[in-house]
């Protein structure tokens, strides 16, 4: 079996993760954050160096930098806690649903307004659509880094800047970026959400909600945190304001690992390997009988989306299936993307990771070129 | 400190100065909720505006200068 559906969580993990998980389980049992005791004292201070080698990946404070179940978590705690008091959202047309339903949620709610800014592949066309919907009460931009639909690269810094220049908060969903580019808040972000277990090669059930702390984020859930017991409302300072619950020490810690494992090899050198990958099986596709959604104007992160004339995605992916390669097919919970690409019935997806082999790419390429087209 | 979080980074910035500190679990004063202590061999009001600085919340400090 060859794992080609790394977009949606990366596997196999390092061994140092898988290392770290198992050191978790064996040493951190305490409570991170609550109590005196030896056991809760070393998981807290465990889960405090996890903290900070993810705000100093990010560019972080590690008071800023919260863990969360998971990408759409985060998202979600962003969206709705920056945007408690109303005013108008803007969000890209290439956004997965774990933005595009909080925000189309709220606008429902007639809580706030919304457009949707649609995404080109050409940078300045896609800056004009963000810069057009500006209005003096949008609160807050929403844009992912990359889609995870086709990888297609967002000019996410020129959004920042009109932003910044607009005094208003800009929230991005790094979940197909982090790991494969060097991404920090210096760049302009004001809140950064991303999943734990895809390019950072965490476990399954992480994510990171990092903020540089220019934007309030009103708390969606309350509960004990480890401070202020005695008070019945929610802590108003970071992390323990948006971290109710106990904490999941374990995945923390795999997100440690996976973060020095990117570091070790270089987001940058990971990218390029997997995106070496990513040409040399688009090159042996061909272009007679495939529709790949890839633009020569654009960039992208490792991801091929690609159609088979005649084929469903759906079926090309369980032929794929039957051979031993997992790819993803039809709409990857992103609504507005495949709207926008007028892909009406989806796509199969090729995603990479740093323990992909070409040859196996190389492999995949001639099955589907034999049996599918 | 309000946290443990906020204990931890006082205690890494203290140390780097060359404070020894130790964090222990508060007793909750009166109206006052639990938290963590950080105690400090050394000079309390200069440790204290080195917090400041790096806008690390306390409550309050008692001991020593």
């Amino acid at each position: 079996m060859v794992n080609f559906d790394n977009a949606a969580t990366t596997y196999p993990k390092p061994v140092s993760v898988r290392e770290a998980a198992a050191e978790a389980m064996r040493l951190y049992g305490g409570n991170a954050g609550r109590g005196g005791h030896q056991l809760a004292m070393r998981t807290s201070r465990a889960v405090y160096s996890a903290r900070e080698t993810a705000a100093d990946f990010f560019g972080a404070q590690p008071e800023n930098t919260v863990f969360t179940l998971n990408c759409t978590h985060a998202l979600n705690l962003a969206i709705q806690g920056v945007m408690a008091e109303g005013g108008h959202l803007i969000i890209s047309s290439m956004e997965h649903n774990s933005a595009a339903r909080p925000a189309f949620q709220l606008a429902a709610q007639e809580k706030i307004t919304l457009s949707v800014a649609r995404v080109y592949p050409d940078t300045e066309r896609t800056v004009e659509s963000f810069r057009r919907l500006m209005r003096p009460d949008t609160r807050a931009v929403v844009c992912t880094l990359a889609s995870n639909v086709t990888g297609q690269l967002l000019p996410y810094r020129e959004i920042a800047e009109l932003c910044r220049e607009h005094g208003i908060c800009f929230i991005a969903d790094g979940a197909q970026a982090c790991g494969l580019i060097d991404v920090k808040l210096g760049d302009g972000i004001n809140i950064l959400c991303t999943a734990g277990h895809k390019g950072l090669y965490g476990i399954s059930g992480t994510g990171l909600l990092v903020t540089d702390g220019a934007f309030r984020i009103k708390p969606i859930m309350q509960g004990g945190t480890g401070s202020a017991s005695q008070s019945l409302e929610q802590p108003d300072f970071l992390p323990d304001m948006l971290e109710s619950g106990t904490l999941n020490v374990t995945g923390a810690m795999t997100v440690k690992a996976g973060i020095e494992f990117v570091k070790k090899h270089g987001a940058e050198n990971i990218r390029r390997r997997e995106e070496e990958i990513c040409r040399s099986f688009i090159s042996e596709l061909g272009s007679s009988g495939v529709t790949v959604y890839r633009s020569p104007e654009a960039g992208y992160v490792p991801i091929v989306s690609f159609n088979i004339d005649g084929v469903q995605p759906e079926r090309a992916a369980e032929l794929l299936s039957e051979k031993g390669y997992c790819l993803r097919a039809g709409f990857h919970c992103a609504a507005l993307a495949h709207a926008t690409l007028g892909t009406e019935n989806g796509t199969v997806r090729f995603a990479p990771s740093a323990f992909s082999r070409s040859e196996d790419a190389s492999m995949l390429a001639r099955t589907i070129k034999k049996s599918l087209i | 400190m309000p946290s443990y979080t906020f204990a931890l980074k006082a205690q890494k910035l203290l140390r780097a100065r060359g404070y020894p500190t130790e964090i222990r679990r508060s007793d909750p004063a009166p109206g006052k909720s639990c938290g963590y202590s950080l105690y400090i061999a050394g000079s309390c009001r200069a440790a204290a505006e080195v917090l400041r600085q790096y806008s690390v919340p306390f409550s309050g400090m008692s001991g020593g200068e």
